[in-house]
Formats: structure tokens, C-alpha cells, sequence
């Protein structure tokens, strides 16, 4: 992927590109807001991580301008306000996602994968196909070689979640924001005993298995290669 | 610190401008008294003369000037209090006691006139006397004089004036000395309260204001301090607390990897210890974060930053959300958790920090509770309103510990074994408040039951 990162501190920006480059994405760096803009409208990048709070020119107003002149590429904040406020604020100025530092570099690879392939634009297919599953997203059903699979709605939204991110790791915290719209992380292993009653039904018996764990890191849905 | 002066005291600054309105109003008084008295007097003095000069006019055409001459002298020995006086037409006198006093010829023409009448043969060696007169021309050319002495009224202006005086003398009197007293009270109360105040600022929070019995304004303050007072200790005694957990709280994880890390940077140190140490490093350092992140969390939300947020949002969408969230886990645990949601809670609010208050009561009740327990989240109509139960029946906790358990770091001992920060409830709690919601911990019997009341 080609990546734009804005981020004025030397350690979290070295952090950073590093294991970007290390992963095999490509990388720019600028250390301030205005640069960062500059180059986020013509640079032609698939996601731009932008730090909240730089010099010159606020992470904010670096979000809304390449909107406003007709650039779309998706942005992620990397901040260090954890404040309530500032995760709606950072997506009401057009951030499509937003990691609170300090993150590990899996939860920040899993939300770059995620909003890398996000379509941007075209019809919703309303029929989920991975391998020999299946999911009809207007009849709500789902079947796996053709069995019937009974889900209760929010493992539904939970396998189509992962079918969407199909072949690429998505994190717990990932699952609590999106399916369960948690913004905290409660100790009781909600999402783990979820995807064990999903695997229940969608792998038991089955081969081969379709949901992965990913260990420290997340949960994918096995890709057909 | 200078005492405050007795006389620059605001009682006494008050006292004093109730004394001076009220002998402003004393001296009103006496002023009108002093001069309707004196009219009245002055009518009465002068109505007497004419009534006895017109009674003299009417004896003097019926009987003549020799009858009156007589008559004269007959009502001045009769100690009708007048004096009398006949002059003729050139103003010799002939009759009476009025003789030629300080008055010219001139001025013999009729009306009254203010006269000195040297010789007073009752008073002797006295100072000359006035005397108020009324001169009246007969027919005959002759005057008729009819006077009185106008000590007689004066006498009487005199004892008036001096009744005021020293009813006036007595009000400043009584008065500044009330007024002294009354802020010598009120001051010995202010000072107590200040002295009070210093001796917490030096420290000594165990001092409070002397409440007196009597029940008015200043002891409603000196209570109100105390309460104050009070709360203030109870919060300083929980940031000393808290600081000290916070402490406690972090050196463990940070010492116990720090240990790691030494035993791993020796060259001959075997690769799996170095990996240990990482592995355990990570999860303490972790720990450490969700920690901090937590206490953020608390103070912004006690900061209040979020009401603009809030929406209106019936709390048992949520609850049930979270129920249903919860339930997997929870049978996987052995558990069985119960919602029972019917009675509507509609408020307004945030709906995340809702989310998080409801989810960190279910997940303290998981964690604190056996297998086999039952957690239940119910909405209920109580007596004082509409609330919102989490409850279980498990252990519950003791007495001491349960009014507790919303304290910051607090963890009831049985929960210490347990992996956690202490601050879950802490943040239900700092949510509740930022919602006007109260909440409190009471016996399920057994078990814990957590209520947050609707008003």
C-alpha cells in the first residue's frame, strides 16, 4: 500500500514507518500539518494516518481540506487525546477511523487493511459468497455448503463483518467498535465467546475451518487461497 | 491577621445607622410636637386675652369708664393671672398694672404688642419679663390693655424641649452602647469562624466552626462551613488515598517487569527469558495504560466536558444490548444472566457512557460472583421513581465494604485476588453523577444489587 503518514514526534513517526516498511508498504512522512496537506491532496496515497495535534496546521483541518477539494482518500487518526469527544470530533471532520496511541502495530495494520479495501463506490452486492459460504444480506440467511445455519442477529453481524474483511485480521477492539459499538474494552471476553459459538455453528464439523485466530492480534476469515 | 475593630464591624456600622435614622426620627418628632404645642399654647395664651378684653369692651359700654377702672383692679388683685391697663388717648396710663413699659406713643394705636415689664413684684430681682398685650382703643378715645406674661407659655415650651433632649441623649446613649454590645456578640462569633478557618489552613482539618444553639442566620452559615468543611476532608482524605493507590497500583507491574528486563539483558541470558520478559513487560505496561486510561476517563467525565452530547435514549435499549452482549460469556461461565426490562427508563444522555456504565455493572458482577449465580438487569417502578437494577446473588460483600465500593481503587478483599483496576464502579459512578443519577449498593440477600435511580 502507499501510505502518507503526518505525525510530528520523531519516535512514534520512526515506529511507524518502520513497521510499515517492514511489512512492505510505502511510506512518506511529513512533520507538520501543512506539508501533510500539501502532499495528502496531490500524492495520490491509499490511506493518510494523521496525527490530531501538529504544528503549523491542526490534524482536524488536514482532514477536512483534501475533502473539501475533491480528494477522498481515507484518514486515520493516531492521537494521544483520549478524550470522549475528540473520536467524534475527529470523525465528524471527516476521519474514517480513529487509534488512540499507544496501539500495537497489528491493531494499526488490521485498520489500514480495513480501510485500504473499503469501497469507495458501486453497488452493495446484497449476496456474501467465501468459498462454500454463503450470505443472502436481504433474507438474512446464511448457509454453508448449502446447510441452512440458524445465527442470532448480532453473530449475523459478526460473520458479515468478517466476511467483508475476508483474508485480512480484524482485531477485538475492531469487533467491539463495529459490531457492538463499544468504545471500551470490558473485561469479560465478550467477542471471544462470541466467535466461539459462531465457530460452533459455522466451522463445527466442517473442513476446513473458515474463522482464524490470529494469536495476539485478531480474528480473519479465511481467504479461498 | 488584625482583629477586625469593633467599631469598623459591619453589625456595629449597621447598629449605628439604625441609631442615627432613629434619632433623625426623634428629632422629627420633636420638632413637630415642639411646634404644635407651642401653636396651640400661643392660640390658647392669646384667645384668653381677647375673651377678657372683649368681656371688658362689652362691661365698658354698658357701665362706662369708671365701672372699668374698677373692674380692672378688682380681676388684677382677683388673680385671674392677667395684668390690665387703661390709657387715654394720649397713652398716660391712669388704671392697672400695665404701666408705661418699653412702648412709645406711637405704637399706642391697637393690637398686640410684646412688651418688657421691668418691675415684677413676684420675682423680685428676676430677669425682666415679657408680656404679650392687647391694646384696644374705646369708644372714648381711652385703651384698654389686656396682657399676659408669656412665661407662662414659655415655661411650658421649656420643659418640652428639655423632655427631648435628653430623650434624645438617651437614645445615642443606649443606643451606641447596644450597638457596641450586639457587634461584640456578633464579632466574637465571626471571630471563632475565621479563627477556625486559620487553624484548617495551618493544617488542622479536624477543626470546626462552634455551632450555638440559638438557630438563626450565623449558625446556618457555621453549620453550611462544617458541612463543607467535612466534605472537603472526606475528598482530601480520598485524594491522599487515591494518590497512594495509584502508587501501590503501578510500582507492582512496573518493578516486576523491570526485574525481567535485568535478568534478560545478560549476554548469556537464554533467549526464552528475554522473550518472557517481553511477553510479561508487554502485559504490564498494558495493565499499567488501561489504568490511566481509566482515571482519565473518570476525571473528564466528572469534568462534565460531555452534556452537550446528550440525547434522549430509553436506558433499557441499552441494557438490553449489553444483556444480550453479555450472555454468551456469562453461560460460558456457568452464569445465567436475566433481563427484565419492561418498565420503560426514558432520560437523555450519552448514549457510549451509558453503554459503559450498564456494561461495567454486569462485568463487576461477573467477576465477583461464583458459578451457578444469577445476574439480573432489570427496570423497575419504585416508590420515589423509575430504576435501573443490576443484582446478583452471590456473595455480596459486607456492610462496610458495599458503601464503598464506587471509591476509586476500592476493591472489596475477596476481590483482590481478582484481576482488575479497582476503578469500574468508580466510572459507573462518575457517569451516574454526570447524569443526575444516583446510585447506591444495597443486600440482595444474598448478593450485591446495584440501583441508579431516575428521578
Amino acid at each position: 500500500m502507499r501510505l502518507l503518514v503526518v505525525e510530528d514526534d520523531n519516535d512514534t513517526a520512526g515506529f511507524v514507518l518502520e513497521g510499515l516498511r517492514s511489512r512492505g508498504h510505502e511510506a512518506d512522512l511529513a512533520e507538520n500539518g501543512r506539508q501533510g496537506l500539501a502532499l495528502a491532496i496531490v500524492g495520490a496515497y491509499e490511506v493518510i494516518m494523521l496525527d490530531r495535534m501538529l504544528p503549523e496546521l491542526d490534524g482536524l483541518a488536514v482532514a477536512k481540506a483534501p475533502r473539501l477539494a475533491g480528494v477522498s482518500t481515507p484518514v486515520l487518526f493516531l492521537t494521544n487525546l483520549s478524550g470522549i469527544d475528540d473520536r467524534v470530533e475527529g470523525l465528524e471532520a471527516g476521519g474514517d477511523d480513529y487509534l488512540v496511541k499507544p496501539f500495537a502495530m497489528d491493531e494499526l495494520m488490521a485498520r489500514l487493511g480495513a480501510l485500504g479495501r473499503r469501497p469507495t463506490l458501486g453497488a452493495e452486492p446484497t449476496l456474501l459468497k467465501v468459498l462454500d459460504l454463503e450470505m443472502d444480506l436481504i433474507k438474512r440467511t446464511v448457509r454453508r455448503n448449502g446447510e441452512a445455519i440458524e445465527l442470532q442477529p448480532r453473530e449475523f453481524q459478526l460473520l458479515e463483518f468478517l466476511i467483508r474483511s475476508e483474508g485480512r485480521i480484524v482485531t477485538r477492539k475492531m469487533l467491539l467498535e463495529l459490531v457492538w459499538g463499544f468504545h471500551f474494552d470490558p473485561r469479560t471476553n465478550i467477542v471471544e465467546t462470541h466467535i466461539s459459538r459462531l465457530r460452533r455453528k459455522v466451522d463445527r464439523d466442517r473442513n476446513p475451518p473458515l474463522i482464524l485466530t490470529v494469536r495476539g492480534a485478531g480474528y480473519s476469515l479465511r481467504a479461498p487461497n | 491577621m488584625p482583629q477586625t475593630s469593633l467599631i469598623r464591624s459591619t453589625s456595629f456600622r449597621l447598629a449605628a445607622n439604625y441609631l442615627l435614622l432613629f434619632t433623625l426620627s426623634v428629632l422629627l418628632l420633636g420638632l413637630f410636637l415642639y411646634a404644635s404645642v407651642r401653636n396651640e399654647i400661643g392660640h390658647d395664651f392669646d384667645a384668653r386675652i381677647v375673651e377678657e378684653s372683649e368681656s371688658l369692651q362689652s362691661d365698658f359700654a354698658k357701665h362706662g369708664l369708671e365701672w372699668l377702672q374698677d373692674a380692672i383692679v378688682a380681676h388684677g388683685v382677683g388673680g385671674g393671672g392677667l395684668t390690665y391697663g387703661l390709657k387715654d388717648a394720649h397713652g398716660k396710663p391712669f388704671a392697672g398694672d400695665l404701666t408705661d413699659g418699653g412702648y412709645s406713643d406711637e405704637d399706642v394705636r391697637a393690637g398686640w404688642i410684646e412688651m418688657r415689664e421691668d418691675q415684677s413684684e413676684e420675682r423680685g430681682d428676676g430677669p425682666p419679663e415679657i408680656v404679650r398685650a392687647l391694646f384696644t382703643r374705646l369708644a372714648d378715645g381711652s385703651i384698654l390693655v389686656v396682657g399676659d406674661e408669656q412665661r407662662r407659655s414659655t415655661g411650658v415650651m421649656r420643659a418640652i424641649f428639655w423632655v427631648f433632649v435628653w430623650a434624645l441623649a438617651a437614645t445615642l446613649g443606649l443606643g451606641t452602647l447596644g450597638g457596641l454590645y450586639s457587634s461584640s456578640l456578633f464579632l466574637r462569633r465571626i471571630e471563632a469562624m475565621s479563627q477556625t478557618a486559620r487553624g484548617i489552613m495551618a493544617g488542622d482539618w479536624r477543626r470546626r466552626i462552634p455551632e450555638s444553639k440559638a438557630n438563626d442566620e450565623l449558625s446556618a452559615v457555621a453549620r453550611t462551613f462544617n458541612r463543607m468543611f467535612d466534605r472537603i476532608e472526606k475528598l482530601l482524605e480520598a485524594n491522599k488515598h487515591v494518590s497512594a493507590d495509584i502508587a501501590h497500583d503501578l510500582r507492582k507491574p512496573l518493578a516486576r517487569t523491570l526485574r525481567r528486563l535485568e535478568a534478560a539483558r545478560g549476554d548469556d541470558a537464554a533467549p526464552e527469558i528475554a522473550k518472557a520478559a517481553i511477553e510479561t513487560g508487554i502485559a504490564d505496561i498494558q495493565g499499567v495504560l488501561e489504568t490511566f486510561n481509566a482515571l482519565l476517563r473518570i476525571g473528564q467525565i466528572e469534568a462534565g466536558a460531555r452534556r452537550a452530547a446528550f440525547k434522549p435514549l430509553d436506558l433499557t435499549e441499552i441494557a438490553g444490548e449489553v444483556a444480550d452482549a453479555f450472555r454468551p460469556a456469562a453461560e460460558e461461565e456457568g452464569k445465567t444472566l436475566v433481563a427484565r426490562l419492561e418498565t420503560p427508563l426514558p432520560m437523555s444522555g450519552d448514549r457510549e457512557l451509558r453503554t459503559q456504565m450498564i456494561a461495567n455493572l454486569v462485568d463487576n458482577a461477573l467477576r465477583h460472583t461464583p458459578k451457578g449465580i444469577v445476574i439480573e438487569v432489570a427496570s423497575e417502578r419504585g416508590a420515589g421513581g423509575t430504576q435501573f437494577i443490576v443484582a446478583d446473588n452471590g456473595t455480596g460483600g459486607a456492610v462496610a465494604e458495599r458503601e464503598r465500593i464506587f471509591e476509586r481503587f476500592y476493591r472489596v478483599d475477596a476481590a483482590r485476588a481478582t484481576p482488575g483496576s479497582g476503578l469500574g464502579l468508580s466510572l459507573v459512578a462518575a457517569i451516574a453523577e454526570l447524569h443526575g443519577l444516583n446510585c447506591k449498593a444495597s443486600d440482595n440477600g444474598p448478593g450485591l444489587r446495584v440501583t441508579i435511580d431516575l428521578v
